[in-house]
């Protein structure tokens, strides 16, 4: 019993270990706090789609000059 | 200590994948650390990378002077966000150093993966890359990976100056914003002398 009370503690210091973000306007916290749901917990679900869609944008943008930033980027190693 | 080195290698490998699934919770956790060791096993990854890369680059610096500049620059980084916590901080709010040097250690397996696989696609498919569709199907993947790396190590970046100081969106975007200032003409610097083509590691 006194160790499952040690531990809710220990989480319970390890959870409120920082303040919750308030940005001053409610709206934007609210706004805030419904953008980063899903960047804390499995972020790549919506990030792959998103780069994806992001690099088709920039080569319909740019073409041939999204080629030779990945020759470039190669060579940055 | 073999023992206790192979538990915190186990720990690092648990991080690392927990970092990809929940890296809000995972970053918490790492902020409070204590383990000595992952420390140890984290910059010996990036030594062992600075090893690697030097077969494949042309007139390199030796690795363990690379190392040390490392050493240096994320040392750099480190005390530059507990100093500038320190001077946004009132005294209530005591952070440990520690801390950001445990959670800014794991925000280098974004790079330590991109620089990695960059430097095997350079063995494997070596650039320059064409303009035929295989070429250009390559470079958007290319380019969709780097971003979605690019991104978790924003993210990973964030929440380790987030937790180790303790503050709110608004100052941790501050802080970052005033790093990069100094920061960006000091990449350009070291650029200069080819001690970091790109100076994320």
């Amino acid at each position: 019993m006194k160790n499952i009370n040690f531990r809710m503690r220990q989480k319970m210091n390890e959870v409120f270990s920082v303040e919750p973000n308030d940005l001053g306007v409610s709206f934007m916290t609210d706004f805030f706090k419904k953008i980063t749901i899903y960047l804390k917990t499995a972020p790549f679900v919506f990030v792959v789609p998103l780069t994806i869609l992001i690099s088709l944008f920039l080569y319909i943008i740019f073409g041939g000059l999204l080629v030779r930033l990945v020759t470039i980027l190669q060579y940055g190693y | 200590m073999a023992t206790d080195l192979i538990s915190s290698l186990i720990l690092v490998i648990r991080n690392f994948v927990l970092l990809i699934f929940s890296p809000y919770k995972t970053m918490r956790k790492i902020s409070l650390e204590k383990d000595y060791y992952q420390l140890l096993i984290i910059s010996g990854l990036v030594f062992l990378y600075f090893k690697f890369i030097y077969f494949l680059r042309d007139k390199p610096y030796p690795a363990t002077l690379i190392f040390l500049f490392f050493l240096f620059n994320f040392l750099l980084t480190t005390s530059f966000f507990y100093l500038i916590n320190k001077f946004f901080n009132s005294k209530k709010n005591e952070t440990s150093f520690f801390s950001y040097i445990f959670t800014f250690c794991y925000t280098l397996f974004p790079t330590l993966i991109w620089f990695l696989s960059t430097s095997m696609l350079y063995i494997f498919l070596p650039p320059p890359r064409t303009f035929s569709n295989l070429g250009k199907g390559f470079s958007i993947f290319f380019i969709a990976y780097s971003l979605s790396l690019l991104i978790w190590k924003l993210i990973l970046v964030y929440l380790a100056v987030r937790f180790s100081s303790r503050q709110t969106f608004f100052r941790v975007f501050y802080m970052i914003i005033l790093y990069l200032i100094w920061f960006i003409p000091y990449s350009i610097f070291l650029y200069q002398f080819k001690l970091f083509r790109i100076p994320f590691i």
